[in-house]
């Protein structure tokens, strides 16, 4: 373990720490450090995070993967959590942070794996998925999209989510005052009162300085919005894939979701994939983890119940 | 949002320049780098000097643009202030101007940005300098 991680753990509040007791592993991945969490035997599940969080999202998810006997693997995306921090917007794209995941999946050998996607963990976790179909079993997703355009009307507004990251704005709004990891998931979750008791110092702790926080308005900055957009041929290369894939998959969306709105994009995503189940509503807005977190971990055991019932 | 003013040769003797914000990507949303290559009239003078700007404190700071190969210049922004040399700087003052400079970049820029949307932004996020 660096230092830098270690000082980041140990700067986690008490009670953050007692509610993420993991053993930190870290992998060199495609040049750069990443934190990940690997615990129990089984078969893999694997989750994963996206902006502006870490894998401390999934602390409740994981408990009931876990004692139904699953292994679950939670990285960290480069650029968030304990993993290192680039400090050049160049080193993050999305093909770069798939080809992040892929190189931990093959390093960690992971077979069958069921991979449960969460905001940009869904185009970097389906990626990976449709570059690697012979590792993966299963998919879960949520609040998230795998197509070119539109993405959610909300993204188009100059107000809020376009000035929040454009030029000079998304270094001084997102970087030297972190409003997307502050105030922006305290927004975005249910309860917030909770979520500011128990988990807002977890995200904040871990991306303290301006310079930490670059991912938080580099990724948004990677959401097409229109044809010429730097990633629109690789969502279209994802919508494409997906809509002929056959990957038993969950859906589960989050009832007050205002973002990526159940209708709008759970509903294109049983368009896409017919035989997926779901959705599941599950208490929760974009951050529907932090509502419902154990109640998805429960929705995922029992899909893979019926998976294995049935030999799939 | 207001105050902020470009300054052709300001006074650097027993000044120090100090980082404060970067940006990579200026080009983005391609009207920002429009507006400062309008403004500094950068497609004539490219590299030869960088922008002086002052901002509501009275503080002075300089735009660094940066050019990248293959890509419109300037590419990206590095915004340094014009310290005295051997005293720090007061960081909420620095926050404000950087406020006034967003504004008037902003304000620069134009239509669909508009001010009073940064503004609102400023508070929908409670930002101390937009309250």
């Amino acid at each position: 373990m660096t230092p830098t991680s270690i000082q980041q753990l140990q700067d986690l509040p008490a009670q953050i720490r007692a509610q993420w007791p993991h053993r930190p592993r870290f992998a060199s991945v495609n040049g750069w450090r990443m934190h990940y969490v690997d615990e129990g035997h089984g078969s893999p599940v694997v989750l994963l995070h996206g902006n502006p969080t870490w894998g401390f999202l999934w602390r409740e998810t994981m408990k009931p993967l876990l004692a139904a006997g699953h292994r679950v693997i939670v990285p960290d995306q480069v650029g968030f959590g304990l993993s290192e921090k680039p400090t050049r917007e160049g080193a993050h794209s999305l093909d770069g942070h798939t080809a992040n995941l892929t190189a931990l999946m093959r390093q960690l050998d992971l077979q069958r794996i069921t991979l449960v996607c969460h905001d940009w963990g869904g185009p970097t976790g389906l990626s990976f998925a449709l570059a690697n179909p012979h590792r993966v079993r299963a998919l879960v997703i949520m609040s998230t999209w795998a197509w070119p355009l539109p993405p959610a009307e909300f993204h188009t507004r100059v107000f809020p989510w376009r000035l929040i990251h454009a030029p000079l704005l998304g270094p001084y709004l997102l970087g030297r005052h972190g409003v997307l990891v502050g105030r922006g998931i305290y927004l975005s979750v249910v309860d917030r009162e909770r979520f500011r008791a128990t988990a807002q110092a977890a995200y904040e702790a871990v991306l303290p300085d301006p310079a930490t926080r670059l991912l938080t308005w580099v990724w948004p900055r990677w959401i097409p919005l229109d044809g010429t957009a730097r990633a629109f041929d690789r969502f279209a290369w994802l919508e494409q894939g997906m809509s002929r894939s056959a990957w038993p998959t969950l859906l589960i969306w989050g009832r007050e979701d205002e973002v990526f709105d159940p209708p709008t994009f759970a509903g294109r995503f049983q368009r896409m994939l017919p035989h997926a189940e779901g959705p599941h509503l599950v208490t929760g807005r974009h951050f529907l983890q932090e509502d419902s977190g154990a109640e998805i971990g429960a929705l995922v055991r029992d899909f893979l119940s019926r998976l294995d019932a049935r030999g799939a | 949002m207001s105050k902020v003013a470009i300054v052709r040769d300001p006074a650097l003797t027993g000044k120090r320049r100090q980082p404060v914000l970067a940006e990579d990507r200026l080009l983005h949303y391609p009207e920002f780098r429009q507006f400062f290559a309008r403004t500094f009239d950068l497609d004539r003078i490219g590299l030869a000097q960088p922008g002086y700007v002052s901002a509501p404190s009275g503080m002075v700071y300089v735009l660094m643009f940066v050019g990248r190969s293959g890509e419109p210049f300037p590419a990206g922004l590095e915004v340094h202030v014009m310290a005295d040399a051997l005293e720090p700087v007061d960081e909420q003052m620095v926050d404000r101007d950087l406020w006034a400079i967003l504004g008037w970049m902003i304000a620069g820029v134009g239509p669909p940005w508009s001010v009073a949307d940064l503004a609102e932004t400023g508070r929908l996020y409670r930002l101390p300098v937009a309250q």
